[in-house]
């Protein structure tokens, strides 16, 4: 499993949920991968973020199970993880 | 279309329904030719002629005409009215000379003060020679005035006397800018400029570029909403003008409150626009990076001054319902000052937590988006309740609610 984080540093909302990535990384094991949507523009391009950060992508196998945009709070991102982990 | 008949009809129907016949009121008006003051009220007594179908000016030029010198004059002793100069403005018993901030206001109060309370036409009795003098030195209407000035005072202990106008004014400059402080218009760029001031080592240049660009700012909005202010005082008066300010509150409102519904269950930042983005990054690495200090700080002045230029589209709602309510409560020009400052210490507050919590702790912290939403629904609502009450209870927007 592995979950992509695209966030931006001018984006408060990002920072926000930055508590909660590390919650669930401490939580669970699996691939984490960050992207700064300036920084790794070329690549954060590939995953179609949209209009909206910060976004977490889940991914198994090079193929998306699911997203969530936004200011999520950990149990919605951990309700998304084990969703898509089953 | 339905949203055009829409706002068609709020734009009329404010002016339908003064437009009841009632018996005529008159309003006379001493002016000289070529004075400027006149000149103003003119304009107001033809424009608030509209709006008060049974209102009948009368002129009289007094500089170049004896006569009606000698009738001013003859009102004036009538009336125990000391004073000299032109304009003069009599309606009902009320005479009021000069004009300046504050008299348009008050010749629309005794229009409407007249329209409810016995009229008694002073100029055409003392034209026949059948005025009585008043029992007490002071009209009716001023007598009213009066009163209701008092009453906007009341006791609180430990603060005394205090006008409640004016803790209205300073609770609306408290509330309104604190609200429009989480306005995200120009966030990004204060989070972007904090993330690369953190990566500084010289921590001096940090805190002064940091307070620099966040000082700026507040500068460039205080100094837009003091020029509004002037602007709005003398276009206020003129309803048309009024009723146009209304519509843009109310459109701001409703478009506040679409982006509060639209944005309810989502949440995060929305992402700005990549070549505006890019191009600001840009500016603010440029700037921070550069080795002579002075030109470092001159670069992130004017970074400062042009996002506040070019984001005020996005956030003009606000400032611009607040002006209008100071233009319309007539205060003078420190206590405009005052209020603004007011207004842009509750604004600045957001931003400047922000940067202290990065300052100290060197690591940027953003605020929830939650609060982003508040600020859109709470905006959109004082915009909305500004803008209906400008259309029909502009009085209570100066706080008489009699």
């Amino acid at each position: 499993m592995k979950v992509i984080k695209i966030s931006a540093i001018w984006c408060g909302a990002c920072l926000i949920t930055n508590k909660v990535w590390k919650q669930l990384k401490e939580k669970y094991s699996f691939d984490a991968l960050e992207l700064d949507y300036d920084m790794d523009e070329e690549e954060v391009k590939k995953y179609s973020p949209g209009e909206v950060l910060p976004v977490f992508l889940f991914y198994s196998d090079n193929e998306e199970l699911g997203r969530l945009t936004g200011e999520v709070s950990f149990d919605e991102l951990e309700k998304k993880y084990l969703e898509v982990n089953q | 279309m339905k949203k055009v008949l829409f706002f068609l009809f709020l734009l009329i129907f404010p002016l339908l329904t003064f437009a009841k016949e009632e018996d005529e009121l008159k309003l006379y008006f001493f002016h000289g030719k070529g004075c400027p003051h006149c000149a103003e009220e003119k304009k107001f007594l033809n424009n608030i002629k509209k709006k008060y179908s049974n209102l009948k000016v009368i002129k009289y030029e007094v500089w170049y005409d004896d006569s009606n010198a000698e009738l001013l004059e003859k009102i004036k002793n009538e009336m125990d009215v000391k004073g000299t100069g032109v304009p003069v403005t009599v309606i009902g018993d009320t005479i009021i000379l000069g004009y300046g901030s504050g008299t348009s206001e008050k010749i629309r109060r005794a229009i409407e003060y007249y329209q409810k309370e016995e009229y008694r036409d002073a100029v055409s009795e003392i034209l026949a020679g059948t005025y009585e003098k008043r029992d007490s030195n002071i009209d009716s209407f001023s007598k009213m005035e009066e009163k209701s000035d008092k009453e906007m005072t009341v006791k609180i202990p430990i603060f005394g006397k205090v006008n409640l106008k004016k803790v209205s004014l300073i609770t609306a400059a408290v509330v309104i800018g604190f609200i429009d402080g989480f306005n995200p218009c120009a966030m990004w760029v204060l989070l972007f400029l904090i993330s690369i001031l953190i990566g500084m080592k010289n921590r001096r240049r940090m805190w002064v570029l940091g307070l620099t660009f966040l000082f700026t700012s507040a500068l460039v909005y205080m100094l837009i909403m003091l020029s509004w202010i002037q602007v709005a005082v003398k276009i206020t008066a003129i309803i048309w003008i009024r009723n146009l300010i209304a519509l843009i509150a109310l459109g701001g409102g409703i478009f506040n409150l679409y982006q509060f519904l639209k944005t309810k269950d989502d949440s995060g930042c929305q992402i700005v626009d990549d070549k505006k983005r890019k191009k600001i990054f840009k500016k603010i690495r440029k700037f921070t990076s550069e080795k002579s200090f002075f030109l470092a700080l001159l670069g992130v002045m004017g970074l400062a001054v042009s996002i506040n230029l070019v984001e005020l589209a996005c956030s003009a709602g606000l400032p611009l319902v607040f002006t209008e309510l100071l233009a319309l409560n007539h205060v003078n020009s420190f206590m405009k000052f005052l209020y603004t400052v007011i207004y842009i210490i509750f604004f600045l507050i957001d931003d400047l937590i922000i940067f202290f919590i990065a300052m100290f702790t060197m690591r940027v912290t953003g605020i929830s988006s939650k609060y982003n939403k508040y600020s859109h629904f709470l905006g959109g609502i004082i915009m909305l309740l500004v803008g209906l009450l400008l259309l029909f209870k502009p009085e209570w927007l100066m706080f008489q609610f009699k």
